[in-house]
């Protein structure tokens, strides 16, 4: 019996190292991965159309400065001359020339590298710059005296007050009717960002406007604004639209400063700007990358590095869906965790990767408990199988929808992704987790829930490891591996672990 | 190390894994195509029937909600009887009921139950309630079992009933199911009943077993579970040796109970019987398995020759196989 199960485990093994090991000595695959490093590979793509004049194009690109370093840059000029040009602290891409008539198409790309943010100590305090330009006189006595209960309070306080002010909610210092109407039609005529720097100004915090992106894997055609001030000890990010004060570590990657805009065009018209972010594992394995792309080898054009890249992504993390597998395995029939469902925990895990570890399973046992109270009750209802679970399905999704709801409330995005949670694992776990609580006791059902839990959350460490993610991207022929522990552990006839404490009975007497 | 020292242990007294019982005998025994004759407890009472194996008289089957009507007469001449669902598991779904006053029925535990409120729980045994994938149902009625007295000292309420483990025919382990204040009546050992094991070869009982410690005493009655003569014994052996012939499945758990006046009736078969048997025993199951699999083949010849093997190999006495 056990011998055709063992040959086939020893054929898919030999499979899986056969190949790796041909791509390792024929192919010059690196061994072992380097440790991850956060780089994140940037690219801007615009679409330029000119008339017979000159055009000049002129666009911000991120530049070596505090916490990042930018390197490889790489740039595609069309038809186009490019010149790069230094505007303070900003550095500007210049393209320029004549535009043919059906458009050209430019470029840029580099790769960043994320440095971890030092204790800035020594860091000179930047001075305080001048009010912004095409605002009056008249206007800045009108902030100093909005802001001047606020004097008094240190730095990083002043900025909560005002980020609060631009929120709307004055607090006890709410400005006289007349200065009230003044400081609107500021608002309306100059803008939020404008209105938000001279208050800024006015309370005496160092601030510049900044444009750039959010430093998140995403394609974009637009930039966000926000403005860096300095509360004596660090820069803290404010968003003048909604008086937020960003949580650091949010990631953003400036382009321009000092109010200058990102994109500016003389004599001709920008289109379908687009910028693309993909955060990178390892520099090492992209150069790889680039081998296995101008290889013609088979193995080669055969890689999952030749997919389009956003579905690179998805394959990343499909790859290591077995190993969770296998995970559930070993805790089920070797130690003997119960679970609800058996694929369950790994759609948990899946889902774990948009809310986080403590969210998730917050969120997921908050809304199974509630399902669980709903479906006691509506046990006295008797209602048919399907109509019953439907109820509970609409529940878990009104859970849902009112955690999402409060999510934005409180500004928890955490919260807001539970709608991708799998619901209708949610709904299978409702009526699970109740049948057995009724025919095997509350114990059973809390135990075979932390058993649950417990494998989603070993199963989410595992999906995480990024060097582990990258080893089966570049080698795939490991899920032959896989599936022959797989098989292998299917012919385990021996005890499991928790049985050993079940059968204690045995050498009591 | 203590967990390495238990396995060996373990490996000693041939205790039975759920992994083994699974893949060694359950899939190996077992085809899958003969399930659904023992996850209907009708189709088995009906199998049982045309191999003269007693079950419960049935007094009358309901398919479809129309019949619901006319079942109050249907149920005139019976004092009492059993409202059972036929795919229901673990025990739910059933209800015990003895005549009242006209109309009424009494359930076990003194509740008193309109016939409307009966008629209720029969529809909804129709749609499916009580059976775990949901699937419509049919309900049947048959004679309440008024157990035998061997085990009132033993019992509160509910009627105790034995479960007897076949591999290949030849009964290999069993124990007697005792229902508890906690079970609510029920030989469910999930819900709290205790199980006792039994002597194969001379029909007494062992220690019991009760939420997966030992024990001696029933916890309601206070009085000793432990050498009790099991009445028909050897009856019911052959019974649950005819049980497999007429299934086809090689492993399974035979359950049965003891009624004062008909004797032993088939319950219900179980195509993957439970393994806390081994605890009640104090005795693994794997060791027995192996023996049945080492016996002459002339051994599985009858149901009469393989009982007669039992007799004679298995006794939970230390001085023979264990």
């Amino acid at each position: 019996m056990k011998r055709p199960a063992l040959l086939l485990a020893v054929a898919l093994l030999i499979l899986s190292f056969g190949l790796i090991s041909y791509r390792i000595l024929w192919l010059k695959y690196p061994v072992l991965p380097a440790a991850p490093a956060k780089v994140w590979q940037f690219s801007m793509n615009a679409f330029v159309k000119g008339g017979e004049k000159v055009t000049t194009v002129m666009i911000g690109l991120p530049s070596t400065q505090k916490g990042q370093l930018v390197v490889e840059e790489r740039i595609h000029p069309g038809t186009l001359s490019f010149n790069l040009l230094r505007e303070g602290p900003n550095q500007i891409g210049v393209w320029s020339g004549v535009v043919t008539q059906k458009g050209d198409v430019i470029g840029y790309s580099s790769t960043i590298q994320v440095q971890p943010q030092r204790p800035l100590k020594a860091q000179q305090p930047p001075r305080l710059g001048p009010y912004p330009k095409n605002v009056g006189e008249s206007e800045w006595q009108l902030a100093a005296r909005l802001v001047e209960n606020w004097n008094p309070l240190p730095p990083a306080e002043r900025l909560r007050r005002i980020a609060a002010a631009l929120n709307g909610s004055w607090g006890a210092s709410l400005p006289n009717a007349q200065d009230f109407g003044a400081w609107s039609a500021l608002q309306n005529t100059h803008g939020r960002m404008a209105t938000a720097l001279v208050l800024l100004r006015a309370a005496g915090l160092p601030a510049k406007a900044v444009e750039g992106l959010l430093l998140a894997e995403s394609v974009t055609s637009s930039t966000v604004t926000w403005i860096e001030v300095w509360t004596g000890q660090e820069w803290e990010n404010l968003q003048p639209e909604k008086g937020e004060i960003y949580q650091k570590p949010l990631l953003l990657l400036p382009l321009t400063t000092g109010g200058l805009p990102v994109l500016r065009t003389l004599h001709g018209e920008l289109s379908e700007v687009r910028w693309t972010l993909n955060r990178q594992i390892i520099n090492q394995w992209r150069m790889k990358f680039e081998i296995i792309m101008r290889s013609n080898r088979w193995l080669d054009r055969w890689s999952l590095f030749r997919l389009p890249e956003e579905f690179q992504k998805t394959f990343r993390i499909l790859m290591l869906v077995p190993i969770g597998a296998l995970m559930i395995c070993v805790l089920r029939n070797i130690v003997g965790f119960p679970t609800f469902g058996i694929f369950l925990p790994v759609l948990m895990a899946l889902a774990f990767r948009n809310t986080g570890l403590a969210y998730g399973l917050g969120v997921f046992w908050g809304v199974v408990l509630i399902g669980y109270v709903v479906r006691r009750w509506i046990d006295k209802l008797r209602l048919l199988l399907v109509p019953r679970l439907s109820v509970i399905l609409t529940l878990v999704i009104i859970c849902i929808t009112i955690f999402a709801l409060l999510g934005n409330k409180f500004g928890l995005r955490q919260f807001m992704a539970v709608g991708l949670l799998p619901f209708v694992i949610l709904t299978m776990t409702i009526e699970r987790f109740f049948v057995i609580i009724e025919e095997a006791g509350p114990r059973e059902g809390l135990w075979t829930a932390a058993g649950s839990a417990g494998v989603a959350v070993v199963t989410y460490g595992i999906l995480e490891i990024e060097p582990l993610q990258l080893t089966f991207f570049v080698y795939p022929e490991l899920l032959f591996a896989v599936a022959a522990l797989q098989v292998l552990l299917g012919r385990y006839t021996g005890y499991r672990l928790l049985e050993i404490f079940r059968f204690r009975g045995f050498w009591r007497s | 190390m203590m967990i390495l020292k238990t396995i060996r242990r373990f490996r000693e007294v041939g205790v039975l894994g759920m992994n083994r019982r699974n893949a060694e005998y359950i899939m190996r025994s077992n085809p899958r195509a003969f399930f659904p004759l023992v996850d209907d407890k009708l189709k088995t009472k009906q199998l049982a029937e045309a191999h003269q194996i007693p079950t419960p008289p049935l007094y009358h089957v309901v398919e479809h909600h129309g019949d619901i009507p006319t079942l109050e007469k249907k149920l005139d001449g019976y004092h009492d009887f059993v409202i059972k669902p036929a795919r229901g598991t673990g025990g739910s779904g059933i209800v015990l009921l003895t005549k009242h006053t006209e109309g009424d029925f009494v359930k076990q535990n003194g509740e008193v139950v309109p016939m409307k409120d009966l008629a209720y729980h029969i529809s909804d045994i129709l749609s499916g309630i009580y059976s775990l994938e949901g699937l419509e149902d049919r309900a049947f009625i048959e004679a309440l079992v008024h157990p035998n007295t061997v085990f009132d000292a033993v019992t509160y309420r509910g009627v105790p009933d034995i479960r007897i483990v076949v591999y290949r025919g030849v009964p290999a382990m069993s124990m007697v199911r005792l229902p508890t204040q906690a079970s609510d009546g029920k030989a469910n050992l999930h819900r709290g009943a205790i199980g006792v094991g039994i002597d194969m070869a001379e029909g007494t009982t062992l220690a019991g077993v009760h939420r997966s410690g030992v024990v001696t005493h029933h916890p309601d009655t206070n009085k000793p579970v432990t050498g009790i003569r099991v009445p028909h014994w050897e009856r019911m052996l052959l019974m649950a040796a005819k049980a497999v012939d007429m299934t086809g499945l090689d492993y399974l758990g035979v359950d049965l109970v003891i009624d004062q006046e008909r004797g032993p009736l088939l319950l219900e078969l179980n195509a993957r019987p439970g393994l806390q048997i081994q605890i009640a025993n104090q005795a693994g199951l794997l060791r027995r398995l192996e023996l049945i699999d080492q016996a002459p083949a002339d051994v599985f010849a009858t149901p009469e020759t393989r009982v007669a093997w039992v007799l004679e190999t298995f006794s939970a006495r230390p001085s023979s196989t264990n």
